[in-house]
């Protein structure tokens, strides 16, 4: 049986991009709002990176439900490898252009200008870092042509600077980086989390000391954050059902945070 | 599904496993400090066993020297006189002159509202310590108290009648121009003279307590007398003194 104290909060914390549970923070809400307005310009190309878990996919996903509402919008969150299906898809997506066979750059082209928008579509490419160069290209000149206007989020590694790869640099475009969440946009981040669905007993019990030890564990990568918190809050949901009387419901046990912190991956125990 | 009995377990490692350095330094860091503190204890065992062997050399009193207005905030040190009476030296071993007044003039004056000194000066000659010259240390206060009992000029007056050291008669005249006994610093200071006709500070003193004593004159002849002889820069320049305070 499902404890309802824990269970909850829980939940709220399994790692899958919703819109619905963006979680506004004010330097997240300012990259966003010059996301949007970068979007209105007459830019070619728009560069959203990163490091892994500063929220990319979660800015690409609230934009794209924030926008489908007035122009088109077409969001392709998982890779399409296949240069002759990347085309195949975008035609048949935005253009309503069903073919079996492959699609050349020209005749795409063709369909782009055939097909009469008031504004031009948007496609938002997730993890774009996995398009072959060829794909890369082909983007570029559709981009080029004012076709489509693309908005793609990039992971920033220390060990690959994609960034500098040739394709992006000589396109016109804005580029936001974002950042790994400080102490402070953690902290904002998992009270708002569990606030916004009534959690207010959880959200008591989370105070300054865990917080600190939340960011350190998680660097202020937000998915691990979540994961962590998940991973806690499963511990939690088990101690209520076989050891309740060890649950202290005025903070976090930090015993238990580090157990999830190992049981995550972040410490190695 | 989460295995706790396991997380547990792997949690409990990962706290040793942490705690490792820490407990190294501590351990370390005890250490080190206990043997600090015994090399530093062997090191002054030594002298320790010095003073219950009672060789310390020389005796420094400590002494609050009545009116003192600044007893509480001041540190005195003066030499016991338990020190001086312990001093049977014969009169053929007594150190030249020269030699003496170096120690006597290095040695603290008794009476001088002076800074605070806590100069003990190493001794040359090892002269057996009586326990009851040992400086008190009272309080937060840095006072030595002097064993009144113990100190007394009269029983340093007594010695000095019976072996007439001239530098204990310079002592002596010191001491009272010191405490403003003028009468009893000239006394002393004219016997002093009279044993031994080179001690500038002798002469000095013996002037300047016939200045105190309100015979400028009589010390300005006495100087000039003594100048004449000695030609003493010190007894010159005081004299000069005593000329222009009389021509004003």
């Amino acid at each position: 049986m499902e404890h309802l104290l824990f269970s909850k909060p829980r939940d709220l914390f399994i790692d899958i991009v919703n819109p619905k549970d963006y979680v506004q923070i004010d330097s997240v809400s300012h990259m966003y709002q010059s996301l949007k307005t970068s979007v209105q310009k007459p830019l070619k190309m728009i560069l959203l990176y990163g490091r892994p878990g500063t929220g990319k996919s979660m800015l690409l996903h609230k934009l794209h439900h924030d926008l489908s509402k007035d122009q088109k919008v077409f969001m392709i969150d998982i890779p399409i490898i296949d240069e002759n299906d990347f085309l195949r898809v975008l035609a048949h997506k935005i253009y309503s252009y069903a073919s079996r066979e492959s699609l050349t750059l020209t005749r795409f082209l063709e369909l782009s200008a055939a097909v009469n928008f008031s504004i031009i579509p948007i496609v938002l490419l997730d993890e774009a870092q996995l398009y072959s160069a060829d794909v890369m290209e082909k983007i570029r000149l559709i981009s080029d042509a004012r076709a489509l206007k693309f908005v793609i989020t990039l992971h920033k590694t220390d060990n690959e600077d994609i960034i500098a790869k040739e394709h992006f640099q000589t396109r016109i475009w804005e580029s936001i980086e974002l950042q790994n969440a400080s102490y402070e946009e953690l902290k904002i981040y998992i009270q708002k989390k569990l606030l916004k669905s009534n959690c207010f007993d959880v959200a008591n019990m989370v105070n300054d000391k865990n917080i600190k030890l939340i960011t350190k564990l998680t660097k202020g990568n937000y998915r691990e954050a979540n994961k962590l918190m998940f991973a806690l809050f499963s511990l939690y949901a088990w101690y209520e059902e076989h050891h309740p009387s060890k649950i202290k419901y005025n903070t976090l046990n930090t015993k238990w945070i580090e157990m999830a912190a190992i049981h995550t991956g972040l410490i190695r125990a | 599904m989460l295995d706790i009995s396991k997380l547990e377990r792997r949690w409990l490692k990962y706290k040793i496993k942490r705690s490792v350095p820490y407990i190294f330094l501590i351990t370390t860091g005890i250490i080190f400090s206990v043997t600090i503190m015994w090399l530093y204890s062997d090191n002054h065992q030594p002298k320790k066993s010095v003073t219950a062997s009672k060789t310390l050399p020389i005796t420094i009193k400590a002494a609050v020297l009545p009116g003192d207005t600044h007893s509480e905030n001041t540190m005195l040190l003066e030499p016991s006189m338990q020190f001086m009476q312990s001093i049977e030296i014969p009169a053929e071993v007594i150190p030249s002159s020269t030699s003496l007044k170096k120690s006597i003039a290095t040695s603290p004056r008794p009476a001088v509202p002076s800074p605070p000194v806590s100069t003990v000066q190493t001794p040359k000659v090892p002269i057996p310590l009586s326990k009851s010259t040992q400086p008190i240390i009272k309080g937060k206060l840095t006072s030595i108290k002097r064993d009144d009992a113990t100190f007394d000029i009269h029983e340093l007056e007594e010695r000095f009648k019976n072996n007439s050291n001239p530098n204990l008669g310079l002592y002596i005249a010191r001491y009272h121009y010191d405490h403003a006994n003028y009468s009893e610093a000239y006394n002393y200071a004219l016997k002093t003279n009279a044993l031994n006709t080179t001690l500038d500070e002798s002469w000095l003193i013996f002037a300047k307590s016939l200045v105190k004593l309100g015979k400028t004159d009589q010390a300005k002849k006495t100087l000039q007398l003594y100048i004449s002889n000695s030609n003493s820069e010190s007894a010159k320049n005081f004299l000069d003194t005593l000329n222009k305070e009389s021509s004003k």
